[in-house]
């Protein structure tokens, strides 16, 4: 009912400037996978470290995005992170980006966290508390090229689209939250959520499989 | 098994973006479960988010960096890194031992209607119908349907988003043929009957996915039939 038009004078995709405040300079896919190589392999802290400082604060602020408090977003960041430290010889570079990986991870956590806290009334009998979402590094063959053409693809989108993407994404709101918010019918959000998938997805089938 | 019928993209970008309510959430993940085109649409879903992430601008009120920071590094000290996995991982440990158990409720679903076929609780709810309605502390709805076979449902369309995947048995609509695997994902226009086959009766899983705002058709039409 209160849109929030402060959150949408935000720059769309808070656009891909490679530069931020922590980084001293910007790195590529294709470096990430090399730090994660050293990591894997001598358990590298420096090259730990970089990784942390560069992608730490991005996924507290997705998680303070999608609703955490401060202190649970900041929790869940760290678990992210760790997990990656943990499970560095899982990582193949030439099968996904550490981004996506991470994305995946940290989205797991929180949906774990909403989970427990919604549920620590009794679970059925003969349930399990903890549900499917492997988190593997990765599920299908993604090239830097397509880590980079996608990232230009999305800046590409239609204002409405990129709407829909974003709330989908930075916020987690589902199809009817969504059709609430901008008052929009349900069939117009999942058409334009879809629109924008089918162009986002264009010619990535070519590699591998 | 090879399912015919998938979940819609804009399912699978909310799915990717962890903005199902739980009960989708859990119908979707047992369709990704059985099917590989699916779970490659998915991974693109996801690579959008990992762009997302990684374009993402901490502005300078992000604090608290080096306490973080130094707590990392203290953990890094006490946290063993794994090994590589031998031969691929192992998904399910139940599962990985000998031949699959028949027995054993999709994944996804465990946590909502526990793991056993045999132990589920059907209740009978109308003729040839019966359900088990998972405990929904909030949101939406989840139920498991059992129909018996060549019986035809009351008409329906779909006024909010619904998820159902066929887990045994099958039956027919308008927009075709729904067996095992197979995942309605519908549009909320649609209007269908469906039949179930003949054989044996057809179990779905569905979610019905109803904020405040929609007082949807749902609630009313099944009012009677399963008491909601």
């Amino acid at each position: 009912m209160t849109p929030n038009t402060t959150r949408w004078s935000l720059s769309p995709f808070e656009t891909a400037r490679a530069m931020s405040t922590n980084d001293p300079q910007p790195k590529s896919a294709e470096d990430w996978a090399a730090e994660m190589a050293a990591v894997s392999r001598r358990g590298d802290r420096d090259s730990f470290m970089r990784i942390y400082d560069h992608f730490f604060p991005r996924v507290r602020l997705y998680l303070r995005g999608l609703g955490s408090p401060e202190a649970v977003a900041e929790e869940i960041a760290q678990e992210s992170l760790l997990r990656l430290w943990q499970r560095a010889s899982m990582y193949e570079a030439s099968r996904g980006s550490l981004a996506t990986w991470l994305f995946r991870i940290a989205r797991n956590l929180h949906i774990d966290r909403l989970r427990q806290e919604r549920y620590w009334v009794a679970l059925p009998e003969g349930a399990e508390p903890a549900e499917e979402a492997p988190d593997e590094p990765y599920s299908r063959a993604e090239s830097y090229a397509d880590h980079v053409d996608l990232a230009r693809r999305i800046e590409k989108l239609p204002a409405t689209q990129a709407r829909l993407i974003r709330m989908s994404y930075f916020e987690a709101k589902s199809h009817s939250e969504i059709a609430a918010e901008l008052g929009m019918p349900l069939g117009t959000v999942k058409s334009g959520l879809r629109r924008a998938f089918l162009k986002l997805q264009v010619e990535v089938c070519g590699s591998a499989s | 098994m090879n399912p015919r019928h998938h979940l819609d993209e804009a399912t699978l970008v909310s799915y990717a973006a962890g903005a199902l309510s739980d009960g989708m959430r859990a119908v979707a993940a047992t369709h990704l479960e059985a099917c590989g085109h699916c779970r490659e649409q998915l991974a693109g879903a996801e690579r959008i988010g990992g762009v997302l992430l990684s374009q993402r601008q901490p502005g300078p009120e992000a604090g608290g960096l080096a306490r973080l920071r130094a707590e990392m590094l203290a953990r890094l000290g006490t946290t063993a890194q794994q090994r590589a996995p031998l031969g691929g991982e192992a998904s399910g440990q139940e599962e990985a031992a000998g031949a699959p158990d028949t027995d054993l409720l999709p994944r996804p679903l465990r946590p909502y209607f526990g793991k056993s076929w045999r132990a589920l609780r059907w209740r009978w709810t109308a003729p040839g119908v019966h359900m088990i309605r998972a405990g929904r502390p909030s949101g939406d709805t989840l139920i498991m349907l059992k129909i018996a076979p060549g019986k035809s449902m009351p008409v329906h369309s779909h006024g909010g988003a619904e998820l159902t995947q066929v887990l045994k048995g099958a039956y027919d609509d308008a927009l075709g043929h729904f067996g095992p695997g197979d995942m309605a994902d519908l549009d909320c226009d649609i209007e269908h009957q469906p039949v179930t086959s003949p054989g044996v009766p057809c179990i779905c899983v569905a979610a019905l996915d109803e904020p405040l705002r929609f007082p949807g058709w749902i609630a009313r039409k099944l009012q009677p039939l399963v008491r909601l």
